[in-house]
Parts: structure tokens; sequence; C-alpha cells
């Protein structure tokens, strides 16, 4: 089918706008946890870095609710700010907190940012990168696909943001290997970091009802085998970095259709606070 | 005072192919690689750029400023000086804009 064809066609239709919304809330919610750590991050370089990514993944989901409207969905800013958690379709990796073991003693609050303070006295860079880490190879082999994409709008976005996630891949492949061989704490924080986020992030595959439809379109690949991809891209950074996988993982499924952890509802309070206050607000 | 943090890195920046890399700055860093992917969103995001070098800057050998001296010219050599240079670029900025 042409991509006028598939946008028009129902049943590839509303398989595409699922796809473009997976994608979009991966994005914009992994954007905003990792802008958690902007100006309080580990040394100057590696903040701005840090940040730099999370901008970019803001922009990714600028662009993929972007492709959303224009196959009749709301606009990009009622998109992000106008949904309430049963309605995102992001993936329970991206909404994880930084937290840790450390969730049991929320400090007192320093200042009129809750979430800040408590990212000072008790964030986990390593589950940051970690997730980070297992999130841009999942989407360079997800992007790298979408570039053969029926769908030409998708397929052409997925070329122009080749760029910048080759660089958020190119952060991790160059920091873990480095951390992971460093000291008996760095590589301990990221063997724990691993072990608790690898089967959320098995879930960021999590099987739709849409994926033979997509496939048989030639608009994305089934999740399955894009899971495979990922696991033969990762595996020799694990090695290369001495980190194993945990054993006997099964996969968190659930976001894929609405059905969240309570960490999406604490991003979404923080991510849509303003816009909430006055949706018709002109800014 | 000594620095306790990582060696620092100086920073080259390219802006497109053949031009020269400029110096734009330097960084800390525990090594040339990590160097490279930290320059990158220090100095590559705000500019146009193709290629990016790092170099310890414990490598530059440099002359001293009490010798600053060494460069002052004892008389007129105005005619040896490289303003071409600067002719030749013009020259290039007025043969793209007419291109256009």
């Amino acid at each position: 089918m042409t991509t006028a064809a598939l946008a028009h066609n129902a049943s590839t239709k509303t398989a595409l706008i699922d796809l473009l919304y997976r994608l979009g809330d991966d994005s914009l919610i992994i954007g905003h946890r990792n802008s958690e750590w902007t100006g309080i991050g580990p040394i100057l370089e590696e903040d701005i870095a840090f940040s730099s990514m999370a901008q970019d993944k803001i922009g990714h989901a600028l662009a993929f609710y972007t492709l959303l409207h224009e196959l009749g969905e709301p606009d990009p800013d009622t998109i992000a700010y106008g949904r309430g958690p049963e309605r995102f379709r992001c993936c329970s990796l991206v909404t994880l907190d930084i937290f840790g073991d450390g969730k049991s003693a929320p400090p007192a609050a320093l200042s009129n940012n809750p979430v800040r303070d408590r990212v000072v006295a008790q964030g986990d860079w390593a589950i940051s990168l970690v997730r980070q880490f297992f999130f841009s190879e999942a989407d360079a082999v997800r992007m790298a696909a979408l570039e053969q994409s029926a769908y030409e709008p998708l397929a052409h976005l997925a070329r122009k943001l080749r760029g910048e996630i080759k660089y958020h891949t190119l952060h991790a492949r160059t920091l873990l290997p480095r951390l992971g061989r460093a000291t008996a704490e760095s590589r301990d924080r990221l063997q724990s970091a691993a072990a608790a986020l690898y089967p959320h992030a098995l879930g960021m595959f999590e099987p739709t009802p849409h994926d033979a439809t997509l496939a048989d379109a030639g608009i994305a690949p089934a999740e399955p085998e894009l899971c495979d991809r990922w696991q033969r891209e990762i595996a020799p950074i694990m090695d290369g970095s001495g980190l194993v996988f945990p054993p006997r993982s099964s996969p968190v499924y659930g976001g894929r259709t609405g059905k969240h952890l309570p960490e999406l509802t604490e991003v979404l309070d923080a991510l849509q606070k303003v816009y909430r206050l006055d949706p018709t607000a002109i800014w | 005072m000594s620095d306790t943090q990582w060696p620092v890195y100086e920073v080259f920046h390219q802006a497109s192919r053949g031009e020269p890399h400029v110096h734009v700055g330097s960084i800390h860093a525990p090594d040339g690689d990590t160097a490279l992917l930290l320059a990158k969103e220090q100095f590559g995001r705000r500019q146009a750029c193709v290629n990016m070098w790092v170099v310890p800057a414990e490598a530059i050998i440099a002359t001293e400023y009490e010798d600053a001296d060494l460069f002052e010219h004892g008389t007129d050599k105005s005619y040896r000086e490289a303003f071409g240079y600067e002719t030749t670029k013009r020259a290039k900025a007025v043969g793209d804009r007419e291109e256009i």
C-alpha cells in the first residue's frame, strides 16, 4: 500500500496511530525522567551531555506527536499534556524513578521542587545510565528498521533522527565499559541497576494486537523480532562491561495497553502541572 | 592548589570539510574517547560541525608569554604579513554570494 492508502485504510491507520503513540510516549517520558538530572548530574560535562539527550528525546516526542496530528489526532501539546496515564502507551522502563532501594525515606523538602530535592538526596545515576543504555540500543534497532517503513513520513523521520540516536548509543557504549570495570562500587551499582531494569527493558517489546497488521503492511517489524535484534546488540556490550543478565527474567508488560506503574502518575503530575493550571493559556 | 580533576583536553572544531580545525575550548575527561563524547555536547551542539579533535593539554608545547617579544618585528616587515589569507577568504565569500 502507498503512504496515502495506509493512512486511509481503517486497520492500518489504527495500528499506525497505536505505534506512533508508543514511540512518542516512550520518548516523552524518558526525556522527562532524564531531565530530572539537569543541573545536578555527576560532573559538569556529563550533566550537559545527559540533559542534551533528554532534550533530543522531548524533540523526538514532538516529531511523533506531529505525525499523529497529521493523522487526525489532537495537536502535540494536547497529546503531551492533556491525557491521563491510562491513555499513555509507554513501556514501564521509561516511567521508573531513579531511587532504587532508597524509596523508604523521602527527605524533607529543601525547596519548592520536591522531585529535585529527592534526586539530589537519593537519585542513583547508575539507574539512569543503564536505562539509557537499554533504551537507546532499542531505539537504534527500532529506528533503523523504521527507516524502511512503508509509511514514508515515519521512514523520513527515522532517517532524520539517526544521528542523535547514534550519539545516545555511543554515550552508553563509551561509559558503561569504563564504569563497569572501574571500582567494585561502580560495578555493583551498574549490576544492581541492570538486574532491576532488565525485566522492564524486555517490556519495551511487549507484543501488541497491531503487530501483525504493521508487519504485513511493511510499516514496522513485529516486536519479538526487534527484541531478538536488541538482545544481540546489547549482549557483547554487557559482557565487555563485566555485567551479567539476571537469570530467568520475565518481561514486565502492560504499558502498551495503558496499565502502568504508579510512577507514571508521578511523572505526569510533574510534567503536566503547569498546563493543568490553565489548559487554554497561550504560551 | 593542585588540580584534582581529570586531565584537560583541548577541543578543536571543524565547521565544514576543508576548513581548518579551530580551538573552541577545553574539557576534563578521564580519557580521549570520553573526551570526544563529552566535547560533542559541550561544543558541537551550538554550531555546525563535521569533525572534532581532542588533544591532551599536556601534549601541547607552548612558548612563554614573557617571550612574546620573539614575535615582534624590529623593523617594518608588513610586506610579508599573511594578509593574503584573509583576502582569499573575502574573495571566496564574494564568489559564493554571486553564485546564489
